[in-house]
Protein backbone atom coordinates (compact mmCIF):
# COMPACT_ATOMS: atom_id res chain seq x y z
CA UNK A 1 0.00 0.00 0.00
CA UNK A 2 1.35 3.31 -1.00
CA UNK A 3 2.17 5.77 1.67
CA UNK A 4 0.55 9.06 1.85
CA UNK A 5 3.65 11.04 0.65
CA UNK A 6 3.43 9.12 -2.44
CA UNK A 7 -0.20 9.26 -2.93
CA UNK A 8 0.30 13.29 -2.81
CA UNK A 9 3.57 13.45 -4.83
CA UNK A 10 1.38 11.74 -7.59
CA UNK A 11 -1.82 13.62 -7.41
CA UNK A 12 0.18 16.72 -7.59
CA UNK A 13 2.12 15.89 -10.60
CA UNK A 14 -1.38 14.91 -11.80
CA UNK A 15 -0.95 11.54 -12.23
CA UNK A 16 -3.80 9.40 -11.87
CA UNK A 17 -5.21 12.22 -9.63
CA UNK A 18 -8.87 11.17 -8.74
CA UNK A 19 -7.27 7.49 -8.42
CA UNK A 20 -4.63 8.48 -5.89
CA UNK A 21 -6.82 11.29 -4.55
CA UNK A 22 -9.24 8.07 -3.81
CA UNK A 23 -6.73 6.03 -2.22
CA UNK A 24 -6.29 8.56 0.31
CA UNK A 25 -9.60 9.43 1.05
CA UNK A 26 -10.22 5.68 1.81
CA UNK A 27 -7.44 5.25 4.05
CA UNK A 28 -8.89 8.59 6.15
CA UNK A 29 -12.24 8.66 5.90
CA UNK A 30 -13.29 7.12 8.54
CA UNK A 31 -11.15 8.99 11.57
CA UNK A 32 -12.34 12.08 9.88
CA UNK A 33 -15.92 11.05 10.33
CA UNK A 34 -15.83 9.60 13.96
CA UNK A 35 -13.31 13.25 14.58
CA UNK A 36 -16.65 14.99 13.45
CA UNK A 37 -19.67 12.79 14.56
CA UNK A 38 -17.93 13.06 17.86
CA UNK A 39 -18.27 16.89 17.96
CA UNK A 40 -21.76 17.34 15.95
CA UNK A 41 -23.37 13.60 16.83
CA UNK A 42 -25.93 13.85 14.47
CA UNK A 43 -24.85 12.13 11.11
CA UNK A 44 -26.68 13.93 8.25
CA UNK A 45 -24.32 17.19 9.59
CA UNK A 46 -21.65 14.92 9.96
CA UNK A 47 -21.94 13.60 6.38
CA UNK A 48 -22.22 17.31 5.13
CA UNK A 49 -18.85 18.73 7.18
CA UNK A 50 -17.05 15.10 5.58
CA UNK A 51 -17.71 16.55 2.29
CA UNK A 52 -16.78 19.95 2.48
CA UNK A 53 -13.61 18.38 4.18
CA UNK A 54 -12.65 16.17 1.32
CA UNK A 55 -13.58 18.53 -1.20
CA UNK A 56 -11.53 21.46 0.45
CA UNK A 57 -8.91 19.07 0.80
CA UNK A 58 -9.24 18.17 -2.94
CA UNK A 59 -8.57 21.69 -3.67
CA UNK A 60 -5.70 22.79 -1.34
CA UNK A 61 -3.97 19.55 -2.12
CA UNK A 62 -1.61 20.84 -4.76
CA UNK A 63 -0.17 23.49 -2.45
CA UNK A 64 0.05 21.20 0.46
CA UNK A 65 4.05 20.87 1.14
CA UNK A 66 4.26 18.12 3.34
CA UNK A 67 5.85 19.82 6.13
CA UNK A 68 3.46 18.43 8.68
CA UNK A 69 1.55 14.77 8.13
CA UNK A 70 -0.68 14.61 5.98
CA UNK A 71 -3.21 13.10 8.72
CA UNK A 72 -2.13 16.33 11.55
CA UNK A 73 -3.31 18.97 8.41
CA UNK A 74 -6.23 16.86 7.39
CA UNK A 75 -7.18 16.52 11.14
CA UNK A 76 -7.00 20.51 11.47
CA UNK A 77 -9.21 21.25 8.57
CA UNK A 78 -11.64 18.46 9.91
CA UNK A 79 -11.89 20.35 13.29
CA UNK A 80 -11.94 24.18 11.75
CA UNK A 81 -14.61 23.08 9.23
CA UNK A 82 -16.70 21.83 12.07
CA UNK A 83 -16.55 25.22 14.31
CA UNK A 84 -17.55 26.72 11.12
CA UNK A 85 -20.12 24.69 10.35
CA UNK A 86 -21.70 24.96 14.52
CA UNK A 87 -20.68 28.45 14.87
CA UNK A 88 -22.98 28.81 11.76
CA UNK A 89 -25.90 26.63 12.70
CA UNK A 90 -25.58 28.92 16.22
CA UNK A 91 -25.90 32.31 14.06
CA UNK A 92 -28.22 31.10 12.25
CA UNK A 93 -30.31 30.14 15.81
CA UNK A 94 -30.78 26.97 14.55
CA UNK A 95 -29.34 25.87 17.53
CA UNK A 96 -28.82 26.14 21.33
CA UNK A 97 -26.70 24.05 24.13
CA UNK A 98 -30.11 23.01 25.25
CA UNK A 99 -31.58 22.10 21.89
CA UNK A 100 -27.73 20.84 21.57
CA UNK A 101 -28.00 18.45 24.27
CA UNK A 102 -31.61 17.19 22.89
CA UNK A 103 -29.93 16.26 19.63
CA UNK A 104 -27.43 14.51 21.17
CA UNK A 105 -29.86 12.38 23.09
CA UNK A 106 -31.90 11.96 20.35
CA UNK A 107 -29.14 10.99 18.13
CA UNK A 108 -27.99 8.49 20.57
CA UNK A 109 -31.26 7.47 21.80
CA UNK A 110 -31.50 6.24 17.92
CA UNK A 111 -28.78 3.81 18.17
CA UNK A 112 -28.73 0.58 18.96
CA UNK A 113 -26.01 0.79 21.53
CA UNK A 114 -27.63 -0.28 25.31
CA UNK A 115 -27.34 2.43 27.83
CA UNK A 116 -28.11 0.96 30.96
CA UNK A 117 -27.46 3.40 33.61
CA UNK A 118 -27.74 6.53 34.50
CA UNK A 119 -23.96 6.90 34.27
CA UNK A 120 -23.67 6.62 30.76
CA UNK A 121 -26.41 8.56 29.87
CA UNK A 122 -25.00 11.57 31.99
CA UNK A 123 -21.41 11.07 30.62
CA UNK A 124 -23.00 11.47 27.63
CA UNK A 125 -24.71 14.57 28.57
CA UNK A 126 -21.49 15.98 30.23
CA UNK A 127 -18.97 15.40 27.17
CA UNK A 128 -21.55 17.15 25.21
CA UNK A 129 -21.56 20.25 27.05
CA UNK A 130 -18.06 20.55 26.83
CA UNK A 131 -16.12 23.52 24.76
CA UNK A 132 -15.62 22.20 21.62
CA UNK A 133 -11.40 22.05 22.46
CA UNK A 134 -11.90 19.86 25.04
CA UNK A 135 -14.16 17.58 23.69
CA UNK A 136 -11.76 17.25 20.88
CA UNK A 137 -8.60 16.95 22.93
CA UNK A 138 -10.24 14.38 24.94
CA UNK A 139 -11.89 12.42 22.42
CA UNK A 140 -8.32 12.82 19.87
CA UNK A 141 -6.48 11.33 23.30
CA UNK A 142 -8.70 8.88 24.89
CA UNK A 143 -10.22 7.04 21.83
CA UNK A 144 -8.02 7.51 18.63
CA UNK A 145 -4.65 7.37 21.04
CA UNK A 146 -3.33 10.36 19.17
CA UNK A 147 0.03 12.20 20.83
CA UNK A 148 -0.04 15.71 22.56
CA UNK A 149 1.73 17.12 20.14
CA UNK A 150 -0.61 16.18 16.89
CA UNK A 151 -3.79 17.23 19.09
CA UNK A 152 -1.73 20.26 20.08
CA UNK A 153 -1.56 20.73 16.02
CA UNK A 154 -4.99 20.15 15.43
CA UNK A 155 -6.61 22.09 17.80
CA UNK A 156 -3.89 24.89 17.46
CA UNK A 157 -2.32 24.87 20.89
CA UNK A 158 0.87 23.97 23.01
CA UNK A 159 1.49 20.66 24.29
CA UNK A 160 1.12 21.84 27.49
CA UNK A 161 -2.72 23.34 26.54
CA UNK A 162 -3.61 20.10 24.42
CA UNK A 163 -2.78 17.97 28.41
CA UNK A 164 -4.40 21.03 30.53
CA UNK A 165 -7.89 20.62 28.25
CA UNK A 166 -7.31 16.35 28.54
CA UNK A 167 -7.36 17.09 32.17
CA UNK A 168 -10.20 19.48 32.25
CA UNK A 169 -12.32 17.56 30.31
CA UNK A 170 -11.87 14.44 32.45
CA UNK A 171 -12.23 16.41 35.87
CA UNK A 172 -15.48 18.33 34.39
CA UNK A 173 -17.05 15.53 33.37
CA UNK A 174 -16.18 13.52 36.65
CA UNK A 175 -17.81 16.39 38.22
CA UNK A 176 -20.88 16.15 35.92
CA UNK A 177 -21.38 12.85 36.95
CA UNK A 178 -20.81 12.64 40.55
CA UNK A 179 -23.70 15.62 40.99
CA UNK A 180 -26.21 13.30 39.50
CA UNK B 1 -2.37 37.01 25.56
CA UNK B 2 -3.80 32.95 24.35
CA UNK B 3 0.41 32.22 24.38
CA UNK B 4 0.94 33.32 28.29
CA UNK B 5 -2.25 31.59 29.48
CA UNK B 6 -0.70 28.13 27.53
CA UNK B 7 2.44 28.74 28.82
CA UNK B 8 0.75 28.92 32.43
CA UNK B 9 -0.94 26.03 31.81
CA UNK B 10 2.39 24.14 30.35
CA UNK B 11 3.86 25.04 33.95
CA UNK B 12 1.03 23.80 35.69
CA UNK B 13 0.56 20.52 34.09
CA UNK B 14 3.83 19.08 32.80
CA UNK B 15 4.72 18.59 36.34
CA UNK B 16 1.28 16.92 37.06
CA UNK B 17 2.15 12.98 37.24
CA UNK B 18 -1.35 11.84 36.17
CA UNK B 19 -1.41 13.72 32.51
CA UNK B 20 0.98 13.33 29.37
CA UNK B 21 3.40 10.21 31.06
CA UNK B 22 1.83 8.04 28.21
CA UNK B 23 -0.98 7.15 26.38
CA UNK B 24 -1.72 4.22 28.63
CA UNK B 25 -1.94 6.20 31.88
CA UNK B 26 -4.06 9.06 30.59
CA UNK B 27 -6.32 6.59 29.63
CA UNK B 28 -6.10 4.88 33.10
CA UNK B 29 -6.81 7.86 34.60
CA UNK B 30 -9.76 8.52 32.84
CA UNK B 31 -11.06 5.26 33.18
CA UNK B 32 -10.84 5.63 36.91
CA UNK B 33 -13.43 8.55 37.01
CA UNK B 34 -15.24 7.79 33.96
CA UNK B 35 -16.08 4.04 34.04
CA UNK B 36 -14.03 2.35 31.38
CA UNK B 37 -17.22 0.40 30.16
CA UNK B 38 -19.46 3.83 30.13
CA UNK B 39 -16.50 5.43 27.86
CA UNK B 40 -16.74 2.28 25.30
CA UNK B 41 -20.24 2.51 25.39
CA UNK B 42 -19.99 6.59 24.26
CA UNK B 43 -17.18 5.12 21.73
CA UNK B 44 -19.70 2.77 19.85
CA UNK B 45 -22.31 5.37 19.50
CA UNK B 46 -20.32 7.63 17.96
CA UNK B 47 -18.98 5.22 15.65
CA UNK B 48 -22.15 4.13 14.28
CA UNK B 49 -22.86 4.83 11.01
CA UNK B 50 -25.86 3.73 8.34
CA UNK B 51 -24.81 0.52 6.37
CA UNK B 52 -22.23 1.02 3.38
CA UNK B 53 -21.74 4.55 3.83
CA UNK B 54 -18.05 4.39 4.14
CA UNK B 55 -18.07 2.19 0.47
CA UNK B 56 -20.46 4.86 -1.00
CA UNK B 57 -18.63 7.90 0.16
CA UNK B 58 -16.05 8.46 -2.26
CA UNK B 59 -18.68 7.88 -5.63
CA UNK B 60 -20.88 10.62 -3.64
CA UNK B 61 -17.18 12.70 -2.87
CA UNK B 62 -15.87 12.71 -6.48
CA UNK B 63 -19.18 13.26 -7.80
CA UNK B 64 -19.84 16.16 -5.50
CA UNK B 65 -16.15 18.07 -6.86
CA UNK B 66 -17.40 16.98 -10.41
CA UNK B 67 -20.37 19.21 -10.06
CA UNK B 68 -18.27 21.71 -8.41
CA UNK B 69 -15.69 21.49 -11.16
CA UNK B 70 -18.89 22.22 -13.84
CA UNK B 71 -20.12 25.11 -11.83
CA UNK B 72 -16.74 26.56 -11.39
CA UNK B 73 -16.07 26.35 -15.42
CA UNK B 74 -19.78 27.74 -16.22
CA UNK B 75 -19.34 30.63 -13.99
CA UNK B 76 -15.76 31.25 -15.97
CA UNK B 77 -17.72 31.44 -19.64
CA UNK B 78 -20.75 33.43 -18.16
CA UNK B 79 -18.82 36.45 -16.54
CA UNK B 80 -21.39 38.89 -15.38
CA UNK B 81 -20.60 42.26 -14.06
CA UNK B 82 -22.32 43.56 -11.31
CA UNK B 83 -22.25 46.70 -9.85
CA UNK B 84 -20.64 47.15 -6.20
CA UNK B 85 -22.60 45.60 -3.22
CA UNK B 86 -22.17 48.74 -1.41
CA UNK B 87 -24.71 50.55 -3.99
CA UNK B 88 -28.05 49.50 -2.84
CA UNK B 89 -31.23 49.16 -5.44
CA UNK B 90 -32.32 52.41 -5.08
CA UNK B 91 -28.58 54.32 -5.37
CA UNK B 92 -28.38 51.69 -8.81
CA UNK B 93 -30.95 54.00 -10.33
CA UNK B 94 -28.96 57.27 -9.54
CA UNK B 95 -26.13 55.52 -10.75
CA UNK B 96 -27.53 54.94 -14.04
CA UNK B 97 -29.65 58.64 -14.17
CA UNK B 98 -26.09 59.95 -13.55
CA UNK B 99 -24.37 58.36 -15.91
CA UNK B 100 -27.39 59.20 -18.74
CA UNK B 101 -27.12 62.81 -17.33
CA UNK B 102 -23.35 63.01 -18.01
CA UNK B 103 -23.33 61.21 -21.62
CA UNK B 104 -26.49 63.51 -22.67
CA UNK B 105 -25.01 67.01 -21.65
CA UNK B 106 -21.65 65.90 -22.74
CA UNK B 107 -23.20 65.13 -26.09
CA UNK B 108 -24.35 68.88 -26.21
CA UNK B 109 -21.78 71.05 -24.88
CA UNK B 110 -19.60 68.80 -27.73
CA UNK B 111 -22.30 70.33 -30.31
CA UNK B 112 -23.10 73.61 -28.99
CA UNK B 113 -19.10 74.26 -28.91
CA UNK B 114 -19.05 72.92 -32.96
CA UNK B 115 -21.93 74.95 -33.70
CA UNK B 116 -20.02 78.29 -32.02
CA UNK B 117 -16.45 77.16 -33.99
CA UNK B 118 -18.83 77.01 -37.34
CA UNK B 119 -20.08 80.34 -37.03
CA UNK B 120 -17.32 81.72 -36.21
CA UNK B 121 -15.52 80.74 -39.08
CA UNK B 122 -18.15 82.33 -41.36
CA UNK B 123 -17.91 84.99 -39.93
CA UNK B 124 -14.31 85.33 -40.24
CA UNK B 125 -14.60 84.69 -44.01
CA UNK B 126 -17.36 87.46 -44.24
CA UNK B 127 -14.46 89.90 -43.68
CA UNK B 128 -12.19 88.32 -46.14
CA UNK B 129 -14.59 88.62 -49.05
CA UNK B 130 -14.91 92.46 -48.06
CA UNK B 131 -11.54 92.74 -47.88
CA UNK B 132 -10.16 91.46 -51.60
CA UNK B 133 -9.69 94.04 -53.69
CA UNK B 134 -11.49 94.24 -57.66
CA UNK B 135 -8.38 93.67 -59.25
CA UNK B 136 -7.58 90.25 -57.20
CA UNK B 137 -11.46 89.60 -58.05
CA UNK B 138 -10.95 90.41 -61.81
CA UNK B 139 -7.37 87.80 -62.12
CA UNK B 140 -10.23 85.48 -60.24
CA UNK B 141 -12.29 85.87 -63.21
CA UNK B 142 -9.83 86.16 -66.13
CA UNK B 143 -8.53 83.06 -64.70
CA UNK B 144 -11.39 80.95 -64.36
CA UNK B 145 -13.41 82.64 -67.80
CA UNK B 146 -12.71 79.57 -69.57
CA UNK B 147 -14.65 77.61 -67.25
CA UNK B 148 -17.72 79.61 -67.58
CA UNK B 149 -17.19 79.36 -71.36
CA UNK B 150 -17.51 75.68 -71.17
CA UNK B 151 -20.55 75.83 -69.13
CA UNK B 152 -22.00 78.16 -72.23
CA UNK B 153 -20.95 75.72 -74.71
CA UNK B 154 -22.29 73.08 -72.84
CA UNK B 155 -25.67 74.68 -72.72
CA UNK B 156 -26.22 75.89 -76.54
CA UNK B 157 -25.19 72.14 -77.60
CA UNK B 158 -27.62 70.89 -74.87
CA UNK B 159 -30.22 73.67 -76.38
CA UNK B 160 -29.33 72.76 -80.29
CA UNK B 161 -30.12 69.13 -79.29
CA UNK B 162 -33.19 70.07 -78.29
CA UNK B 163 -34.38 71.81 -81.93
CA UNK B 164 -32.65 68.79 -83.63
CA UNK B 165 -35.18 66.50 -82.70
CA UNK B 166 -38.14 68.68 -82.90
CA UNK B 167 -40.25 67.78 -86.04
CA UNK B 168 -41.15 70.24 -88.81
CA UNK B 169 -45.27 70.85 -87.29
CA UNK B 170 -43.24 71.79 -83.74
CA UNK B 171 -41.40 74.40 -85.26
CA UNK B 172 -43.79 75.44 -87.45
CA UNK B 173 -45.69 75.94 -84.16
CA UNK B 174 -42.40 78.18 -82.45
CA UNK B 175 -42.40 80.55 -85.68
CA UNK B 176 -46.27 81.35 -85.26
CA UNK B 177 -45.34 81.69 -81.79
CA UNK B 178 -42.10 84.08 -82.21
CA UNK B 179 -43.85 86.68 -85.01
CA UNK B 180 -46.98 87.10 -83.13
Amino acid sequence: MASDQELIIQFQESINREANFTALLKKHQQKVYYQIKRMVTDHADADDIAQLVWIKIWDKLDGFKMESEFSTWLFRIAYNETLNYLQKQRKHGASNSSSDLLDYENATASSDSPKSTEIQIGLERAISQLPEKQKVVFMLRYFDGFDYEKIASIVGTTIGGAKANYHQAVKKVEHFITQL
Amino acid sequence: MSQNKDMEKDMAFNNQDKIGNSLEQDRAWAESLLNKQNLSQLNASNTEVPIDYFESFPDKLMSSIEEQKREKLEKKKAKIFFLPSFIKPMNRWAVAAAFIILVGGSFIFLNSSVSKKTGASMLANNINIQDISIEEIETYVEANEWIAEIDVQAQIQKENAKLSSLDEKQIEEIQKIINQ
